[in-house]
């Protein structure tokens, strides 16, 4: 009697066709691997301040422009110790001035350190001498601070800029997510 | 069929499976360090080229919006003052700003600055928000009021 019923041959080939899996794995590779940050490490981790009325950014430069330098002001989350402020940790405001930092290029430095640090950036680009004898320079400086940063600090930083001669200051901000 | 790893169909068949090991091996790498950006902007603002960081002279103090922000640390929230009056919402703040500025333009100050005056311990966010209020109503110039340095 013949098996009506009969499976599949055990010597019957069944490898599976690994083309069109070798093809979606290469779209998702070339996603993730366009998509990926791989730029020099300008912008630190930083929540900024939101706000609907801020201009994106123009990637080309305008004549006379001169360059930029990126300021990141975040709190210290390196430190033990400062890295579990209760104050930030909560949400909250923290004010104590030595927990905060200041980043240019994953440099570090503090309100005393970014003085010359911002000096020597100006001195990249002088524009003029002003009347003081003091030279002014074209470079723009921008400042990314978290958004929960006690104003004083950057008050602090600003002031840096001005006396390095630097007075092209931009606010980094983030646009909200829209609702829905 | 073409592609088919069968060697009796395609007896020259590269073996796959290294390759398909390796790009998972890479897709997993990239899926793991993938951040999406967020959409970040900028406020243009400018520093007083020649003015230095001495006091304002009495007829500039006049010809200004000055917004006037204070932390009150018994409601922990931030308080807004525009000349004397004390403002709570942002619409408010907004109107007055406007109002404010539509007064410059008429008595021929177009180009009347808004300085925001904070106190140290007011957070970043309150003051963006300000800047944001007064890029709302198309006021390009926005300064920064100097203080005392903190202790």
């Amino acid at each position: 009697m013949t098996n009506r019923f009969k499976g599949p041959d055990a010597e019957e080939n069944v490898a599976c066709n690994l083309i069109p899996m070798i093809d979606i794995m290469f779209l998702l590779l070339l996603f993730f691997m366009l998509g990926a940050d791989m730029s020099a490490r300008e912008l630190e981790d930083v929540v900024l301040p939101k706000a609907d009325q801020v201009a994106e950014e123009s990637k080309i430069k305008q004549e006379g422009e001169g360059d930029r330098t990126t300021v990141n002001i975040f709190h210290n989350h390196t430190t033990p110790g400062v890295a579990e402020c209760p104050a930030f940790t909560s949400g909250g405001v923290c004010r104590d001035l030595s927990h905060w930092m200041i980043a240019i290029r994953a440099n570090y430095y503090t309100l005393d350190t970014i003085v010359k640090a911002l000096d020597d950036e100006a001195q990249l680009e002088i524009e003029e001498v002003g009347k003081d004898g003091k030279a002014i320079s074209k470079r723009e400086v921008m400042i990314r601070a978290d958004e929960n940063a006690p104003y004083g600090y950057i008050q602090r930083v600003i002031e840096a800029c001005a006396k390095a001669g630097i007075y092209r200051i931009a606010v980094g901000a983030a646009r909200p997510e829209p609702a829905g | 069929m073409a592609g088919s790893q069968d060697p009796n169909e395609n007896p020259v068949a590269i073996n796959v499976v290294p390759m398909v090991d390796v790009i998972f091996c890479l897709c997993v790498f990239f899926m793991c360090s993938f951040k999406f950006k967020q959409i970040e902007g900028k406020f243009d603002s400018w520093l007083p080229k020649d003015k230095g960081l001495g006091p304002m002279s009495a007829d500039l103090v006049i010809q200004e919006i000055r917004v006037a922000m204070f932390w009150d640390d018994a409601t922990q929230t931030t308080l807004r003052q525009l000349g004397s009056r004390k403002v709570k919402t942002d619409e408010e703040l907004q109107a007055l700003i406007r109002q404010g500025f539509d007064d410059a333009v008429r008595t021929g100050h177009p180009d009347i600055p808004v300085t925001i005056d904070a106190a140290d311990k007011v957070p970043w966010k309150d003051v963006v928000t300000v800047v944001n209020l007064c890029k709302r109503e198309k006021i390009e110039k926005i300064e920064f009021a100097f203080g005392a340095a903190p202790k």
